[in-house]
């Protein structure tokens, strides 16, 4: 989607910075370095850690840990590709991390939803701001 | 050979100790435990007889001469002391004696003793007041302790066998015979130890062994409450025995004989109504005497402990232990000799516990318990002897009695035996037909007591009867040997009477309740509520080995019918025979009363007297065999100063008091004459010696005849006389039936102002000590309710009121942290881990902004 973007930013640009600019930044989207990988995922934690701070639904705010989690996977796969480019070597070792973590995200997954419903048998609601068990 | 009388009392012990730890718990038989308690003392009464004998006659014999066993290195040091001060003793030595010692002394010590004395000795140049007290176990063989071995051993290995019969069965067998077997070395170490704290220790022991043995039943509250009452009141006795040992030692620095007997000697006589030093401590040993040999304050506890097994009796309570005092009395002669005043105390008290024991004799009817009161008595004829200043015929007496009245106890008990423990004499007679052996060894020892002349009894006896009527050494002499010669006369008649009612007469264990009245011992267990065993009454004897329930008594026909089980423990006891026909004991137990009457018919024969001479042709016949000649070398002569002169019948000093005063009196030897002499008047009025002695022999003969001839009319010829005569004689039957009351006198004297005292003391304790202690416990309590209250309202209230203020000022805060919210904590997680990575990043974070500002700017 992003692609479909360019032609219309870099006309755009083109417009307001130039022409020199505007292949160095076409050069630089078509060819990202890390720390466009490194902001996109720090974006996608915080919008996770948003969405678990203030959501009130059970769901979303595992929805929101996924988020969170892919925001590191994001980050073990640009690495990855980073350490490939500067040819490091074991630079397939994030790669092959991000698949753990998907197993683990999808383990867990299943367990919080088997607590979810048990949970709600018990409580008769998913809203978190009803569930304050840990006080006591 | 003798210096292996160690093993004497060893032997007794070890026998003991295999019996006593062993016997129980590897089960061993009756005859083993019998094999081992006999054949120890067997082996005892053998080195006895072997070392008396090369003592007294063999190649190296040492006769008169004490012979310790120190000398051939057979002793240990048993109480290494240090110096002692001597205050008396040395100073009445003379001076040059006591130096030479001192320095005898000095030179024998070793260089360190040397470093650590050298003051005292040099220093005391001219009196030494310090000596060396350094007491060793060793034993002595000495004519006196010669003599108390083999009686000692001898009528003991008798009283052994004999129990070996009699206690067949008992479950406590072993028991009995550990307690007799340590008796022996008790015993033996009490008569040969040659100092005085050994005769302690065996002092000690045999009351010790007495109480153990006189409560052998001791589930029978009769022979516990005996065996507790003749050890407190033998405690009185050591006390003052105790107190004697310590003055002893105070005045002479030793406790070894030899060196406190030659100390003595050199000490001055002290007369009569002089209260010296020396009568101090005779009165501290006689007082021990009393306690041990039942002298008339402290007799109390010997007819009790016939509740003892009657072998027990025999052994401890007629022929040995109770002649410690005598002993005792007889080793330490030089002390009492040299106080008049105790001569006659001691005079006097054997008198009068002479005529009360004998008194009381008369009208006891239980077996036993005449017997008891006939030992005392015969004690107090001893201590007549010794009071008087013939300790040798004391010990002669000593001798003769130990066999005469072991005989007649072991005839007591094999009476009891057959007839199936019955002690009342009155359910008894006729019993010469059924124990042939009994009777006629029992008759032997009657005549042997009476004072019968070829029997042992009379020598001994005429001896003390001539003794103190010719006493030179106190005054009273007259008044001591009428009071003898009415007790023996009483002697003759209980003896008699007792003959009579067991052996003679009708057979009245054949009647039904025969007896008639029960035994004030029965009585009194029926009025503590107790059962009373039918026909043996618990108190005065031997543990019943019948049912209870079970009829024992003299019975009909058909009561013995119905009598099918027997509970005896002996299986020959009351199935052979229906009713309770008497039966005579096994061999076991005839064997020594036939050894034992055979010595007393001729023992006496060992002391013939001077009044024989005629026939024997010298004052003392046989040499050293004769006891006085025997004896002498250790008896002190008040005439002489030292002791008397060891060949007896021909040294002139050996004769000079104790046969003849009158010679005394020629030799100018100035005896103490005080008074009227009744050997003295006799002698002025027949002219002859020979004749006053003969005088004597017939008065005392006839006296025993009178009371033999009593005896006969009252309970032979004519046997309603007796109670006649209790009825006429009303309250002097009951004084004498009932023991003068001295018991009754002593629980209101002594045991109930005791027990008031001790409620007393209860008391005390109860309202003053506890009081003050539960005093102490209220303040201490009202302190701490002050001290509580102060720390419940100041310091706890303190601490509430601050503790109170914070927490009630933030606990609001941290509260609402706790929302419980999952979410709020994990907000909180975040905004750390921020501040975290702010802090860590701090300073580029700063750079960065920085920068920011700049590019804007």
């Amino acid at each position: 989607m992003l692609n479909s973007f360019i032609p219309i930013l870099a006309f755009l640009f083109q417009e307001v910075v130039g022409n020199d600019r505007l292949a160095q930044m076409k050069h630089a989207a078509t060819h990202p370095d890390l720390s466009k990988f490194l902001v996109i995922g720090a974006l996608l934690f915080i919008i996770g850690v948003a969405g678990v701070l203030t959501r009130r639904n059970i769901i979303v705010i595992f929805m929101s840990i996924e988020l969170i989690l892919n925001a590191a996977n994001l980050n073990f796969v640009a690495f990855s590709r980073y350490l490939q480019e500067t040819g490091s070597v074991n630079a397939l070792a994030g790669q092959i991390f991000t698949v753990f973590v998907i197993v683990v995200a999808a383990a867990e997954a299943a367990i919080g939803l088997g607590i979810v419903i048990a949970l709600y048998r018990n409580k008769e609601t998913i809203w978190v701001d009803e569930i304050d068990l840990l006080k006591w | 050979m003798y210096k292996y009388i160690w093993l004497v009392p060893l032997l007794p012990l070890l026998g003991a100790a295999i019996n006593g730890l062993l016997g129980r718990k590897l089960r061993f038989s009756e005859t083993v435990i019998g094999g081992i308690a006999v054949g120890s003392v067997a082996l005892a009464f053998l080195i006895s007889v072997v070392a008396v004998y090369s003592y007294g006659f063999g190649s190296h014999a040492q006769w008169p001469n004490p012979y310790l066993t120190s000398q051939d290195g057979f002793s240990f040091n048993w109480i290494p002391g240090g110096a002692v001060s001597i205050n008396q003793g040395l100073h009445e030595r003379s001076a040059v004696e006591a130096q030479k010692q001192a320095a005898e002394r000095f030179a024998a010590m070793t260089p360190e003793e040397r470093a650590q004395y050298q003051g005292v000795f040099v220093a005391g140049n001219t009196s030494p007041r310090y000596a060396l007290l350094n007491i060793e176990w060793s034993y002595q063989l000495d004519p006196l302790s010669s003599i108390f071995m083999l009686v000692v051993t001898g009528v003991g290995l008798c009283i052994f066998i004999f129990a070996t019969g009699y206690m067949h069965g008992e479950t406590g067998f072993y028991r009995f015979f550990a307690y007799m077997g340590l008796f022996m070395f008790a015993m033996l170490v009490l008569v040969m130890g040659s100092n005085f704290l050994m005769m302690f220790v065996g002092w000690e022991g045999v009351g010790l062994c007495s109480y153990l043995l006189i409560g052998y039943y001791f589930d029978r509250q009769e022979a516990a409450n005996a065996s507790r009452k003749a050890f407190i009141t033998n405690r009185v006795g050591d006390f003052g025995f105790a107190l004697a040992i310590f003055g002893i030692i105070a005045v002479f620095g030793s406790a070894q004989y030899t060196e406190v007997f030659d100390q003595a000697r050199a000490f001055p006589r002290e007369p009569l109504g002089q209260w010296g030093v020396l009568s101090w401590i005779a009165l501290g040993l006689f007082i021990g005497a009393c306690g041990k040999s039942a002298q008339l304050p402290l007799h109390v506890w010997l007819p009790d402990a016939m509740a003892g097994p009657t072998p027990v009796s025999a052994l401890i309570h007629a022929a040995t232990m109770v002649t410690a005092g005598l002993y005792m009395v007889t080793r330490t002669n030089v002390i009492f000799q040299h106080s008049q005043t105790m001569l006659l105390v001691v005079a006097l008290v054997g008198a009068a516990t002479a005529i009360f024991a004998a008194t009381i004799g008369i009208t006891q009817n239980d077996i036993k318990k005449v017997l008891a009161y006939s030992t005392v008595s015969q004690l107090g004829f001893m201590f007549m002897a010794c009071g008087v200043g013939a300790f040798v015929i004391a010990i002669f007496h000593v001798m003769t009695h130990a066999f005469f009245k072991a005989l007649m106890f072991l005839g007591a008990g094999s009476v009891i035996h057959g007839m199936h423990h019955e002690q009342d004499m009155r359910r008894m007679g006729g019993l010469k037909k059924y124990m042939p052996y009994t009777y006629w060894t029992f008759f032997a020892g009657w005549l042997a007591i009476c004072g019968i002349i070829p029997f042992s009894g009379f020598w001994s006896k005429d001896e003390i009867l001539w003794n103190a009527a010719s006493t030179t050494q106190i005054p009273l002499g007259w008044l001591i040997w009428l009071v003898g010669t009415i007790a023996a006369i009483c002697t003759a008649f209980y003896m008699t009477r007792l003959m009579a009612m067991t052996f003679w007469g009708r057979e009245r264990f054949l009647e039904a309740h025969a007896g008639g009245e029960a035994d004030e011992a029965h009585a009194s267990a029926y009025d503590k509520g107790l059962a009373p065993h039918d026909a043996v009454h618990p108190a005065a004897g031997d543990r019943p080995r019948h049912q209870p329930g079970e009829h024992v008594g003299p019975v009909h026909e058909d009561v013995a019918h119905h009598v099918t089980t027997h509970g005896h423990a002996d299986e020959d006891h009351g199935h052979h025979h229906g009713a309770h026909i008497p039966h005579e004991s096994p061999p076991s137990m005839w064997v020594p009363l036939v050894v034992l009457a055979i010595l007393a018919t001729i023992g006496g024969f060992v002391g013939v007297g001077p009044a024989f001479n005629f026939i024997t042709g010298a004052e003392h016949p046989g040499g050293r065999l004769n006891i006085v000649n025997w004896l002498n070398p250790i008896i002190w002569d008040p005439a002489t100063g030292d002791f008397k002169h060891a060949e007896g019948g021909h040294g002139e000093a050996a004769e000079s008091h104790e046969s003849a005063p009158v010679a005394a009196s020629e030799h100018g030897s100035a005896p103490i004459s005080h008074g009227f002499n009744l050997a003295h008047a006799v002698d002025n009025v027949v002219h002859s010696h020979l004749l006053t002695e003969w005088i004597f022999i017939i008065i005392s003969l006839i006296a025993a005849g009178i009371g033999i001839l009593l005896g006969f009319l009252f309970y032979v010829w004519r046997p309603a006389l007796p109670n006649i005569w209790a009825q006429r004689l009303r309250p002097l039957y009951h004084a004498s039936y009932n023991k003068y009351w001295v018991d009754e006198f002593y629980g209101w004297a002594i045991t109930r102002r005791t027990m008031d005292a001790a409620r007393a003391v209860f008391t005390f304790d109860f309202k003053i000590v506890d009081g003050i202690v539960n005093g102490l416990a209220t303040v201490s309590r009202g302190f701490s309710r002050v001290v509580g209250g102060v720390d419940k309202y100041f310091v706890d209230g303190l601490v509430n009121t601050i503790g109170a203020f914070i927490v009630r000022l933030m606990s609001p805060l941290l509260r609402a942290a706790q929302t419980g919210l999952t979410q709020n904590y994990a907000l909180v997680m975040v905004l750390g881990l921020m501040i975290a990575v702010a802090a860590f990043f701090a300073r580029d974070i700063a750079t960065a902004l920085r920068n920011m500002f700049a590019a804007i700017m």
